[in-house]
């Protein structure tokens, strides 16, 4: 069946979105919101999302990769926001395999090996 | 006629994969350590420092129980770590039973929720396993979850959970396979018995429980049981902590007792039947004295087997490539560079004969052993004077002599020991006990009164010994520590 993408914005349509694809293996990409331009204010996400996505095709059958914008710079550096209160994200990009504790954060997500590791591996 | 020059003739070329250091044409890796835990992964990452071709090989026989791990060994799955956070869980329990008397009020009655601690502890560990295989994959360490057994010279077969075989050759290895929980070959005991594998993962709670052993991991476990306010026994069949200290042991086993853990002494089980299946079930243990004619029998949800634990060293193809053993311990003996009776095969951790079994003991060999392979090193590992704690409700610091050991080395007369019972001031307003805390240092009148020996018997005393590690390494004396100025009020002052 292959896998397939959502695209989402903030925590509330992100947790509707994974609970909706509950049973099945969920990866998601966090990355800072993005402008007009398509220009997202965190360098490192601009890096990693190229990255990431030329590793989707190892994705196994069944999964969803949900693709999630944040929210804006200021909405991040709250260290109270959603994304760091519920799901315990500490940084910007955080790709990761959710309901394990699986996670590539930050320049992690720059390694195309790992980001493999963690599509392919147990 | 013309000679076709094949590519593996060619001296010169030699194979080279991800840009690291060419090895041999014959080996496919530099290094391959068996036993992905504390020693073995510390060794591996040590060796891909300096470049080095290394592969991994961890691989966990599911328990009678059907308990399984990820990557890290023991300490990180199954021992210290579970353990320590466990402890502390007991340890807050505590210490709200306390917090009462420095004013927090609160009405319900405080209870404890095992499955809650349980994930939050298993969380943790799958994120150090994913840690270690990042770390490794980082580093360009292969790693195989498959199970390593040699079956010749230089040649490994790892087979994974699959039954796929495949065999590997490297120049040097280095076996760092641990070891798993003994059972007591009595009838019952794998079908219904745990042990500390299956412990940390239980999906229930254990209920009233009966721990069978004296070892450092049946009192720690006992007591964090009793801690989280589960009914504890414990079977001893005869000393406290063999191998420790006699006059702490015993210290401790006293305060247990005072505080709920019931102890049942000199007895061995030699039966266990199921009187109802269920998670938990009830169990029953018939149970022998060591000493006289008496049985007697008991019923428990849980009973967990303590009672030592065994090298993984029998199952891995030693016979086959001469690496020797002790027949009757399964122990590894080694020169005092890690190597066996193979010149290119090293072993480290808890399975080398008359070394401790502990985690920074197997870090530290495994990383100074690389070293002098690859970096041209000479420091050998020193397996003296090592600082341990052992995490009973009542904890126990040590380092170097127990009184025992430096009385029979130095002979009575030369060795001195001062000691003194203390009372914590954050134990004085709940009321708690006032002369259980105990500290005494050995000294070498003959030495300068050097301290041989530091024990202390007190909250956080894994703290508190670290330093005296290092100040005992640095060949103090008592005049030195007469002269220390101590902290106030700190236990460690005494």
């Amino acid at each position: 069946m292959g896998w397939v993408e959502m695209q989402v914005r903030g925590y509330p349509e992100f947790v509707r979105t994974a609970q909706s694809y509950h049973g099945r293996p969920i990866f998601a990409l966090f990355c800072g919101d993005k402008d007009a331009e398509g220009r997202s204010w965190c360098p490192d996400c601009v890096t990693a999302e190229p990255i990431v996505r030329k590793e989707l095709h190892n994705l196994p059958d069944e999964s969803v990769f949900i693709y999630c914008l944040v929210g804006d710079r200021a909405y991040w550096k709250d260290p109270n926001n959603e994304f760091r209160r519920n799901l315990k994200l500490t940084g910007v990009p955080t790709l990761l395999k959710y309901g394990t504790p699986q996670k590539l954060v930050e320049e992690e997500c720059f390694k195309a090996e790992l980001v493999r590791m963690l599509f392919t591996e147990d | 006629s013309v000679q076709a020059h094949k590519e593996e003739d060619d001296p010169q070329k030699t194979m080279e994969v991800n840009g690291l250091t060419p090895v041999p044409d014959s080996y496919d890796y530099d290094l391959i350590v068996i036993g992905g835990g504390s020693g073995g992964l510390a060794a591996a990452k040590e060796a891909a420092k300096y470049e080095k071709k290394v592969m991994v090989l961890d691989f966990v026989t599911p328990t009678p129980q059907g308990s399984s791990w990820g990557l890290g060994g023991t300490c990180v799955n199954v021992g210290c770590i579970p353990k320590k956070l466990m402890h502390q869980a007991a340890l807050l329990g505590q210490a709200l039973q306390d917090s009462r008397k420095f004013g927090w009020q609160f009405t319900e009655d405080v209870k404890h929720n095992w499955m809650t601690m349980t994930e939050s502890v298993q969380n943790y560990i799958g994120s150090l396993n994913w840690g270690y295989r990042v770390a490794l994959r980082d580093t360009k360490v292969t790693y195989e979850n498959a199970y390593g057994e040699f079956v010749g010279p230089h040649t490994i077969k790892a087979t994974n959970k699959k039954g796929i075989e495949k065999l590997y050759r490297a120049e040097r290895f280095i076996i760092a396979t641990g070891e798993r929980p003994r059972y007591l070959g009595i009838p019952g005991d794998k079908e219904y018995c745990i042990s500390s594998d299956d412990l940390f993962s239980l999906p229930y709670c254990p209920g009233k429980t009966l721990v069978v052993g004296a070892s450092y991991v049946a009192l720690e476990c006992a007591g964090f049981l009793a801690g989280l306010g589960l009914d504890v026994t414990v079977m001893v069949r005869s000393i406290l902590l063999r191998g420790f200290d006699q006059d702490m042991a015993n210290k401790i086993g006293e305060y247990m007792e005072e505080h709920g853990v019931n102890f049942i002494r000199e007895f061995v089980p030699i039966k266990i039947e199921q009187v109802e299946e269920g998670t938990p079930g009830i169990l029953k243990v018939t149970a022998k004295s060591t000493t006289r004619d008496q049985i007697i029998e008991g019923q428990y949800n849980t009973v967990l087997l303590a009672i030592g634990r065994d090298p993984c060293t029998r199952k891995i193809g030693l016979d086959k490539i001469g690496v020797n053993i002790n027949e009757k311990t399964g122990k590894i003996p080694v020169n005092d560079e890690e190597q066996t009776s193979v010149p290119y095969i090293y072993a480290i951790g808890d399975i080398l004969q008359d070394k401790l079994e502990l985690t920074p003991v197997a870090i530290q060999a495994g990383r100074l052993l690389v070293r002098r392979l690859y970096a041209g090193a000479t420091t050998k590992c020193d397996y003296v004077n090592v600082p341990t704690t052992v995490f009973t409700p009542l904890e126990y610091g040590a380092c170097g002599y127990s009184e025992e050991t430096a009385v029979e080395k130095f002979g009575e007369e030369n060795i001195e020991v001062y000691h003194s019972h203390f009372w914590p001031l954050e134990w004085t307003v709940p009321s708690r006990d006032n002369n259980r805390c105990y500290a005494k240092i050995i000294c070498n009148i003959q030495d300068n009164e050097r301290v041989i020996g530091f024990h202390v018997l007190g909250p956080n005393a894994g703290e508190v010994t670290q330093g005296f590690a290092a100040a005992i390494k640095c060949g103090l004396t008592k005049e030195q520590l007469d002269s220390t100025i101590g902290i106030h009020p700190v236990c460690a002052e005494v």
